[in-house]
């Protein structure tokens, strides 16, 4: 019983280990689609047809580009610093801001000092506020064909499960908006496909829920058994009543109960008397911390 | 003559805007609904400091008013005080606030003496999975109908959590109904608990559970935290205020913050939380065919919930020896309608054995249910969320 105890902790300390194993993740930022060379498609303010970089918030927060860097060079992280006190830099939660790649930067914050070749491979890197950290980079190819993009399929999704960068030409030009359009929650519609029923559902979660509560339950079964060996030894070794009453499985009202009963019994010098055995439980949690002296205010009565 | 006419068009204008004019046959039936509730919890007690603020709740939510006229006075109006007060129902903040309330008004001991009493616990979660393939088949989204199932959890701090995330538009039906059922768990849950039980095993008698250390007391909450959220991240906010509010009761250097949470922030919550989910069942947009089916979904939960521990119990009796046996009058409180259903147990318990107590071990299953329902909750959210 005691080995299966054991066995079932070893297995609960690797599954935390095994959880917490490392994955590639995905960038907190992401240069999510670039289009290098931009002959008739989307136009700037200016009405002009430059490349332009797409950049993802690949959080569940708003963030502030201000005061990162864009570059093409791998050697000057700080080539483009994005201007300070543009609240279009605050990029909410999953959404995107478009930079127009096309050396013009007085035309605003969106507008880099650096073009890109459509005829060369283009390196390109976000770095952070200190212009050390780099946040992402990627590399598009050359040759990419004219008012095609290179990107990501799913926004915010640069590796694949075995860590690889899954980068690619994408099949539409989505600026400012999602590469992957989704028009219904992707999971309910496996779940409608694969699980109509809800049969499936039902056994894995209350799996889950057993699973939950299993541990749980052989957690405190192990440290209930433990407190109460060790409480016993300790009782043992102290000798004391006290110590032995303490790791007693009955109560001190119990206790005190049995107590006043066998008193009666062994010295019982008078007939039954009308009067009511009250037990007050000792309670010494007091401390000057806890004295209601030093409540800031009283609670309603 | 013309001042005659202009007053009488004021009037006319006034007319309009009065309850009298816009009254439609479904703000008067909220309006009895809100009635009944509110005489159940005066007359017989049932459930008193929900079913007031929720029945009071569907009075203020069905005064009929003249919508088209942007008053802001509609719970469904934004910039109203009422949608304001709301919006602690709507982005899911007040629930957590309960269960930070009820972790520091629930004495675990009895759960953490004899923890097998848990599994009972996870055993009545079947009613939301039982509820969720009902409400299925009967034509529900499987987002809606993982909402509609929690009802099953029998715990509408709960049901609105994952309603509000799951099913916005039901969130008012599943709230009144999760409540109204729990009110009503003494009628619904004696007859099966009689039905499924012999008469020799309703005198089952349970070993008195073991006085559990101060340690152990300290120890549940933080390593049930990390337990059951490693497992299930989804149902963090629940489950962290849970057992932060047991933590604050058990260490026993935080009285005053523990008595603040099972006090009056609880009751300040209550009182927002209740009135605003009566005050959602505005007829025009809650009287719909849907809210009757969540309605009669939530009884079915509440039951297969109730059925599924009292046999739970019966299985695990067959694997137990003769002096740890379960008496399955307490499977019907792993429904997470903590106290109730064990005072139910207890009760039942009593009727066939007058010093048969049950209610210390009624409240583990029970207590169990809460973490259970919590966890069922944050599975829900992971696969439809």
């Amino acid at each position: 019983m005691n080995r299966i105890k054991y066995l079932s902790l070893l297995m609960l300390a690797l599954l935390f280990l095994a959880a917490c194993s490392g994955e590639k993740k995905n960038p907190k930022w992401l240069i999510n689609e670039v289009m290098t060379n931009n002959q008739n498609n989307f136009t700037d303010d200016f009405g002009q047809h430059n490349p332009w970089i797409e950049i993802y918030n690949n959080t569940s927060r708003t963030q502030n580009l201000a005061g990162m860097f864009l570059t093409t060079d791998r050697n000057n992280p700080k080539m483009y610093p994005i201007p300070l006190g543009d609240v279009l830099t605050q990029i909410k939660p999953h959404q995107h801001a478009l930079f127009w790649a096309d050396g013009e930067p007085f035309h605003g914050t969106f507008h880099t000092n650096f073009k890109l070749d459509p005829e060369k491979e283009n390196y390109i890197a976000l770095y952070d506020v200190d212009g050390k950290t780099l946040l992402d980079e990627i590399v598009i190819p050359a040759g990419i064909p004219a008012d095609k993009t290179y990107g990501y399929t799913v926004d915010g999704f640069k590796y694949d499960e075995n860590g690889n960068v899954v980068a690619q030409q994408l099949e539409r030009v989505t600026p400012s908006s999602n590469n992957e359009v989704v028009g219904e929650n992707p999971k309910l519609v496996y779940l409608k496909e694969h699980d109509a029923e809800g049969v499936t559902i039902t056994l894995t979660s209350m799996l889950v829920v057993f699973l939950g509560l299993i541990l749980l339950y052989i957690v405190f079964r192990f440290i209930g058994n433990t407190a109460k060996n060790l409480s016993q030894q300790k009782a043992a070794k102290s000798g004391k009543l006290a110590a032995v009453r303490a790791q007693s499985q009955l109560s001190g009202e119990v206790l005190a109960a049995i107590s006043a009963a066998i008193a009666e019994l062994t010295e019982a010098e008078h007939d039954i008397e009308s009067t009511i055995l009250t037990i007050n439980q000792v309670k010494r949690n007091y401390s000057p911390w806890s004295s209601k002296i030093y409540n800031l205010r009283q609670l309603p009565k | 003559m013309n001042t005659l006419l202009s007053i009488g068009d004021n009037l006319q204008t006034f007319w309009g805007y009065t309850g009298f004019a816009n009254a439609e046959p479904g703000h008067i039936v909220m309006i009895v609904v809100g009635l009944i509730f509110i005489f159940l919890a005066v007359r017989y007690e049932f459930e008193p400091l929900l079913l007031i603020p929720i029945g009071f709740g569907m009075l203020i939510g069905n005064i009929p008013f003249n919508e088209a006229a942007n008053l802001k006075v509609g719970i469904y109006e934004e910039g109203s005080v009422l949608n304001i007060l709301y919006q602690g129902v709507v982005q899911g903040w007040y629930p957590p606030l309960i269960f930070l309330g009820i972790g520091a008004m629930t004495d675990f001991q009895s759960l953490i003496a004899n923890p097998k009493l848990m599994l009972i616990g996870a055993a009545a979660q079947f009613g939301i999975f039982g509820a969720y393939i009902i409400a299925l088949n009967v034509g529900f989204e499987p987002n809606q109908a993982g909402a509609i199932g929690i009802i099953g959890g029998a715990d509408g701090p709960t049901a609105i959590f994952l309603s509000s995330k799951l099913a916005p538009n039901l969130m008012g039906a599943i709230a009144v109904s999760a409540y109204s059922y729990m009110a009503l768990v003494p009628i619904i849950q004696p007859p099966f608990m009689r039905l499924l039980t012999t008469k020799k095993e309703r005198v089952i008698r349970m070993k008195a559970p073991r006085v559990v250390s101060q340690t152990e007391k300290i120890m549940f909450p933080i390593i049930g935290l990390l337990l059951t959220t490693f497992l299930v991240p989804s149902g963090l906010p629940l489950l962290g205020m849970l057992f932060f509010g047991n933590l604050l009761k058990e260490s026993g250097v935080t009285r005053r913050l523990a008595e603040t949470a099972r006090g009056p922030l609880i009751d300040t919550i209550t009182i927002l939380l209740g009135l605003t989910v009566g005050a959602s069942t505005q007829a025009t947009t809650f009287l719909t065919k849907q809210s009757v089916l969540v309605f009669g979904i939530g009884a079915l939960s509440f039951i297969i919930a109730t059925v599924a521990g009292i046999l739970f119990v019966k299985f695990l009796n067959l694997l137990l020896k003769k002096e740890n046996k379960i008496n399955p009058l307490i499977g019907n409180s792993g429904v997470s309608a903590v106290p109730d259903s064990a005072r139910i147990s207890q009760v039942l318990g009593l009727e066939y054995d007058p010093s048969n107590y049950l209610l210390m071990h009624a409240m583990g299953p029970n207590v169990a249910g809460v973490i259970g329902s919590a966890v069922a909750a944050g599975i829900m959210l992971g696969f439809l969320g």
